[in-house]
């Protein structure tokens, strides 16, 4: 028996309103997968599990109770082959039933229920949205109501054909990839996120408008109360900073002539759909660079520094009513430029629309800040807790510079990081900076 | 494809991106990513949404044309 509980978003978070299951008992889950959306003063979050198993009982219903961290929501039963990974949810006797209270039964019904749209709970039209399903093209049960199985097996049969897991198909909704472009990179024929993620790559991509249009209703539903929680997360969080971390500068100027001359190369060749922003490079080079110095790849947590295992680089994303969140790109390091290019774009639009998961939330090592578009030529970051440094890049600007004896005009782009003294010096922290720098001298490298 | 026809498509994928703005607020003949407070990848994302209402690809050497809307319009309707 696995308990899964309510997840902490960050150091700061204590509590969160669960809003909606997108699993019901008797649905297999694996680790990666959305389970439920939650309310937190970071906005919406959408949670996902990190353990296999098939749902048997979920313990907590949506409501408007704020419900505590570690809290147990639901429990799984752990799955007792391999052979069921991947299989679609397995119905059960009490199959489809919600845990929202719903409609009764139409059989008690005195009066015909009126006629189509088929009852349906709002996790399960949740899931029909999430997945691209018109619940009109649905032929409802012979009592009239529409189920997970239902939605799921639609779904199905709109995609390829071929197996593909839950989170693969909300990774195309989210890039705009069509299922059935897809091609398995697995033995078993299962498409996964990131084979779609890669297709991606070679696919013209948008945001789906149907998500946006939701989210943008989603927002304005609450979107003041969401703003106010926001704004007090960030003060929590920032006042936190300044109190506990103290905090070092380093800045210095980096010459990209020759990564932006690289990317206008690239970006010639390219459709649209595949070129590269120069924020995807910085990011690119950051991943790089903290390889190299680990101490500022981490967490500070009972009084000690916590090296990270992987990078998961936090980008600071404002959002356009305000406020912004820092979600990761998790294993950074891992990904190339073309990945971290769809990466990013992924993020950016998932957080204007209030659509971070929350491994994305909880995880970033370190976080970097990029006012570069149309900001200010330096920015100096305040460190988001319990992280040890944050880089910021400030918006690229012609300068003249002296290069080997001769006076230029180039594009530069200033770069800080601000490091926490209880875990690195300023000589340590003006490695990744110089890193970062070499990295992007050798852009054809990254 | 018209002029008026290219505001539209504009203007409805713009919907998308800053969905706080109306087209009467916005001055046809200037740049948009200052009017708007667009960045790189909003810049961005507003012409993949145009290249694929349209189907008209958008090389990078033509990229500045789209900061203004005019500019934007007038190469739609050049290469519709």
């Amino acid at each position: 028996m696995i308990e899964f509980r309510f997840p902490s978003l960050g150091a700061d978070m204590d509590s969160g309103r669960l809003v909606g299951w997108l699993i019901a008992p008797g649905d297999v889950v694996h680790r990666g997968d959305i389970v439920a959306e939650v309310e937190t003063d970071k906005g919406l979050v959408e949670i996902e599990t990190w353990a296999d198993g098939r749902v048997t009982q979920l313990l907590v219903e949506p409501s408007d109770d704020q419900i505590p961290v570690g809290t147990p929501l639901a429990i799984f039963e752990a799955l007792e082959d391999d052979t069921a990974e991947a299989a679609p949810p397995v119905p059960t006797p009490d199959g489809g039933t919600s845990p929202q209270p719903s409609l009764p039964p139409p059989s008690r019904m005195h009066v015909p229920p009126p006629p189509p749209p088929a009852p349906m709970t709002p996790p399960v039209r949740h899931l029909a949205h999430q997945l691209g399903v018109d619940p009109s093209s649905i032929t409802p049960r012979s009592d009239g109501t529409i189920t997970r199985e239902d939605v799921a097996r639609q779904a199905e049969r709109l995609g390829s054909g071929s197996k593909v897991s839950p989170l693969a198909r909300r990774t195309a909704t989210d890039l705009g990839v069509d299922l059935a472009q897809v091609e398995s990179s697995r033995p078993d024929g299962l498409i996964t996120a990131d084979d779609v993620r890669a297709a991606a790559g070679t696919t013209p991509t948008q945001p789906d408008p149907t998500t946006s249009t939701q989210a943008e209703a989603d927002s304005d539903a609450g979107a003041d109360n969401r703003m106010a929680a926001m704004r007090h997360a960030i003060s929590r969080s920032m006042s936190r900073s300044k109190r506990e971390i103290p905090h070092y500068y380093l800045s210095t100027r980096i010459d990209l002539d020759a990564a932006l001359r690289w990317l206008d190369r690239e970006n010639e060749q390219r459709p649209l759909a595949q070129r590269l922003l120069p924020a995807a490079l910085l990011l690119r080079a950051t991943a790089l660079a903290l390889r190299e110095v680990p101490e500022l790849n981490g967490h500070w947590i009972d009084d000690e520094f916590r090296p990270g295992e992987a990078v998961h680089l936090g980008v600071a994303i404002s959002l356009r009513e305000g406020g912004l969140v820092a979600p990761g790109i998790l294993d950074a390091e891992k990904l190339g430029l073309d990945e971290t290019m769809v990466a990013l774009r992924d993020l950016v639009t998932r957080a204007r629309t209030w659509r971070i998961r929350s491994s994305e939330m909880s995880a970033p090592t370190m976080t970097v800040t990029n006012l570069g578009d149309r900001g200010v030529e330096t920015v100096f970051p305040v460190i988001i807790p319990p992280q040890v440094a944050m880089v910021g890049f400030g918006k690229i600007v012609e300068e003249p510079v002296a290069v080997e004896g001769m006076l230029g005009i180039r594009p530069v782009v200033q770069a800080t990081l601000a490091g926490d003294h209880r875990v690195t010096d300023g000589h340590r922290g003006g490695t990744l900076l110089s890193s970062i720098d070499r990295l992007l001298q050798e852009p054809q490298k990254l | 494809m018209t002029t008026d026809e290219a505001k539209t498509i504009i203007f409805e994928v713009l919907g998308d991106i800053a969905p706080e703005v109306s087209p009467s607020e916005v001055d046809h003949a200037l740049d948009l990513t200052e009017q708007l407070d667009l960045d790189s990848m909003d810049y961005l994302s507003w012409m993949l949404a145009i290249n694929k209402a349209t189907g008209i690809e958008i090389p990078q050497r033509d990229v500045s044309r789209f900061l203004t809307i005019d500019g934007a319009a007038n190469y739609l309707v050049a290469h519709s």
